[in-house]
């Protein structure tokens, strides 16, 4: 099978971990900007798994789900919800953040206010349930998912909030992961969230919607 | 909405409905289930899947690691997607991948019809609900798909039965 990914795209962080701690055999190629490489979608949307049959996967967590399973282990229920938080409102909060660091220029703590109910969110599972993995003992493929989202965030680790202290040693127990160092180090080349800036000037102004009151 | 279309799924797999509630999350709202023998799930695509394997229907998560991670993927393409159309150009956008997808195919994923295309069709009911004769047309593969589930045994449930109809009349298409 064959990962393609987009240089300079702050979404290849988290498949590339996943190949690495997961799957053998993936062949990886990089392309230089966005290419149109899914032959059934319009816009150009990568990273993108292509699997021995031709077929493309072309989600982020999509491509992780078939490269954990894949490698014999399965996904929980419990999982199924992490990784649909990170895919409906962690990611997407974390791109905005970094949009407004990055192209708009706002400082570094104001931006990651964007993140703060996700992190306290995460912070708290994390505490109650005492175990140093978000699901269970041993690192899944929801830790993965929700690690790559947040990183571009806080590449250098000691920029953790304190106060979530949950989540600040969960966040550097990932970080230290080999695999996971080289998928984040191949993309930010030693230039921090910057190596993203032309990814994100092209992203429209991302706007987060107001939050509206819960119903009953 | 959401919570109904649960109700519905429920229905169209033999089980008893559940307890639902909902919070706010990411702009919008999440449904939230309480299970009796443990803690409560949050997620359309979370809930969903969790229903299937509760009425042992697991056929529809899909058979093999390929299929099962399809589904997962529709799944997410109808919440993140789907239900986050801000404008027509979004609507065109997504019927004209699916109707690329779908050219080859008769269901999302594999040979047989699984939860993906059951909640990929709740999802676009209201947005085929809106569509001309001549735009049902243009995204012929999408309305053959739409057409075949809606008549499926058990998954419409309470929404109306959309028309389609079967000859062309704008021969100019393609």
């Amino acid at each position: 099978m064959k990962l393609v990914i987009s240089e300079g795209s702050p979404h290849g962080i988290k498949v590339l971990a996943a190949a690495a701690l997961w799957a053998g055999n993936v062949e990886i190629q990089r392309l230089q900007q966005e290419e149109k490489v899914v032959p059934f979608l319009s816009q150009p949307k990568l990273p993108a798994l292509q699997l021995d049959n031709g077929n493309f996967l072309f989600t982020t967590n999509a491509i992780c789900r078939y490269l954990f399973l894949s490698s014999g282990k399965d996904i929980t229920d419990l999982s199924n919800q992490w990784l649909e938080w990170e895919a409906t409102e962690l990611q997407p909060a974390c791109i905005a953040a970094l949009h407004s660091h990055v192209v708009q220029g706002k400082k570094k703590e104001e931006a990651i206010l964007n993140i703060q109910k996700c992190l306290i969110h995460l912070d708290q599972s994390l505490g109650k349930e005492n175990h140093p993995y978000i699901v269970t003992d041993s690192l899944s493929v929801a830790d993965v998912a929700v690690w790559a989202s947040i990183y571009p965030l806080f590449t250098s680790l000691d920029s953790l909030p304190d106060n979530l202290s949950s989540f600040k040693s969960w966040f550097k127990n990932v970080s230290q992961l080999e695999e996971c160092q080289k998928a984040a180090e191949s993309l930010l080349k030693g230039q921090g969230a910057s190596a993203f800036k032309a990814f994100l000037q092209k992203l429209p102004t991302p706007v987060l919607p107001a939050e509206k009151p819960a119903c009953n | 909405m959401a919570v109904d279309e649960l109700g519905a799924l429920e229905k169209c797999l033999g089980l008893k409905g559940g307890k639902y509630s909902c919070k706010a999350q990411g702009g919008g709202q999440v449904p939230v289930l309480q299970i009796n023998k443990g803690p409560s799930l949050s997620g359309l695509a979370t809930i969903a899947s969790y229903l299937v394997k509760e009425a042992k229907k697991e056929e529809l998560l899909g058979a093999s690691i390929e299929e099962k991670t399809i589904v997962q993927q529709w799944l997410e393409y109808r919440i993140t997607r789907i239900d986050r159309l801000a404008s027509k150009e979004d609507v065109r956008c997504i019927l004209k991948d699916l109707n690329l997808y779908l050219e080859d195919k008769v269901y999302l994923a594999g040979n047989t019809i699984t939860l993906a295309d059951i909640l990929i069709y709740y999802g676009l009911h209201p947005i085929i609900a809106d569509l001309s004769i001549q735009e049902k047309e243009t995204y012929i593969n999408v309305s053959r798909w739409f057409s075949h589930i809606q008549h499926y045994p058990g998954i419409r449930q309470h929404l109306p039965s959309l028309v389609f109809i079967k000859n062309r009349i704008y021969t100019n298409l393609h």
